[in-house]
């Protein structure tokens, strides 16, 4: 492989970042990002659906080093315990494999949920998911992260609304999520885990692209009002990008889903 | 065919509610009166029928896997009976019309909606018993706990049941079964099977 873990070759290191030699270095436009990225430019995307057999709906998404896997069930029955509703519900968790990080098992409480994830996906995708049709009954959502290489939270809501889509869960619309992280003077798009601990402010733009609807924004840090301007229109102009790869990995799914059909037959 | 078989995704425009109507998997936006696909798969287009006062055609989504079936107040379940109480009985949803449930859903039966008469002179345990497969419908979506079933028709009913010799039971009357092996008689509330 890389050949740059040193002392322990053998061992799997997920992320290289902290062996970086090149650093960030502020207020220079000439420098660029450590993966040689424009500053408004995303790591390729790559997503799939369909990777999880024993769930109604799963995709797995793959930015840089960031990768996920979200997994849908349902609808099932509600907890015994929750009230009654008319409408449906989402329960969504999102949670860190121990080997995510860098430094093994650092990823926040060891493997257990992350709360402020979880429920920060779940008001993300709720708005999208068209909860009447599945009455009393709940979709879990379950998302686990398997490499932490920054813009983590975005790639899980992309991804959590593929695999909903794959799940057969009516919805308004796809949902997309880009970050941007906002270093010195520039603006940078789906920083990576390096940047983001540089990153002076950060900003989660969630929103269903063929609606022009935003359905969760999150702003952290210090932000001056053009500059949120700024980083909004970047996001939405990423999100509706990255929707049409979502679309083409849903269509090519369905090609081969025929052919699948035809061999049964 | 060629237009009429394209794949779509959530959130794809289908047309105008002025001139398609939203069928399955598609649904009209009130702020631009436009009709948006809602499930991945085909788009069929259905004109309607010539003597339907609406003349839009009706657009709709189908074709791509859809989510379990759930139960809704109407439809027909085929359930096993896991407790008999003195005023219900609980039993697992196994089969919503004719197919299978993916996921487990509980129903309760209780003891007015076993059988359409004498509803005052039930007996639960003279009705169904622990393992009897039955046939119910929906009748509404229930507490927060359980969906409540009926059997109070003649075609509702235990259709399957085993006696406590293990045998599978032959139904001699509307509330009698028998068992083959021992000719012992058991009660049930039973289901009209067949014509």
């Amino acid at each position: 492989m890389a050949g740059k873990g040193g002392a322990t070759p053998s061992t799997y290191s997920p992320s290289p970042t902290t062996q970086k030699t090149k650093s960030l270095s502020f207020g220079n436009d000439e420098v660029l990002r450590p993966d040689d990225r424009e500053w408004h430019q995303c790591r390729p995307a790559f997503f799939q659906i369909g990777v999880v057999a024993a769930a109604a709906g799963s995709a797995y998404a793959d930015f840089g080093s960031t990768k996920v896997i979200v997994s849908v069930f349902g609808p099932r029955e509600s907890k015994k315990a929750m009230m009654y509703s008319d409408i449906g519900r989402l329960n969504c968790n999102v949670s860190y494999t121990n080997f995510a990080t860098p430094v093994r098992g650092q990823a926040y409480d060891l493997g257990s949920d992350h709360k402020e994830f979880s429920s920060m996906l779940h008001k993300a995708l709720e708005g999208a998911t068209i909860l009447e049709t599945f009455p009393k009954t709940t979709v879990d959502v379950f998302a686990l992260v398997l490499e932490s290489g920054g813009s983590d939270l975005p790639v899980v809501i992309s991804c959590a609304s593929l695999a909903l889509a794959d799940a057969g869960i009516m919805m308004y619309d796809l949902v997309t999520s880009v970050s941007v992280s906002c270093l010195g003077k520039n603006l940078v798009l789906d920083p990576t885990l390096e940047e983001e601990s540089y990153q002076d402010g950060s900003l989660i733009l969630t929103c269903m692209p063929s609606r022009d609807e935003v359905t969760q924004l999150t702003i952290t840090g210090e932000w001056s009002t053009p500059k949120i301007n700024e980083g909004m229109k970047i996001c939405t102009d990423a999100c509706s990008k990255f929707s049409q790869i979502m679309k083409s990995c849903l269509k090519g799914l369905d090609s081969a889903l025929e052919e699948e059909d035809s061999n049964v037959d | 065919m060629g237009e009429d078989s394209e794949w779509v995704t959530p959130g794809e425009v289908l047309g105008k509610a002025s001139k398609f109507k939203a069928g399955r998997g598609a649904y009209v936006s009130p702020d631009n009166l436009t009709v948006y696909a809602s499930l991945t798969g085909l788009r069929r287009i259905i004109s309607p029928p010539p003597d339907s006062p609406d003349q839009r055609p009706t657009i709709e989504v189908t074709g791509h896997k859809a989510h379990g079936a759930i139960p809704e107040p109407g439809s027909i379940v085929i359930a096993r009976v896991t407790k008999v109480m003195a005023r219900m009985a609980s039993a697992d949803i196994m089969c919503l019309g004719t197919k299978s449930v993916r996921e487990k859903f509980t129903g309760i039966i209780r003891l007015q909606d076993v059988r359409a008469t004498e509803i005052d002179k039930v007996d639960m345990h003279m009705s169904f018993h622990p393992g009897d497969i039955v046939r119910a419908v929906v009748l509404s979506l229930g507490d927060a706990r359980a969906y409540y079933l009926s059997t109070a028709k003649n075609e509702l009913g235990v259709i399957s049941a085993q006696s406590a010799a293990g045998a599978t039971m032959v139904p001699i009357s509307w509330t009698e079964m028998q068992c083959p092996l021992t000719g012992q008689i058991e009660h049930r509330k039973v289901a009209k099977v067949g014509g």
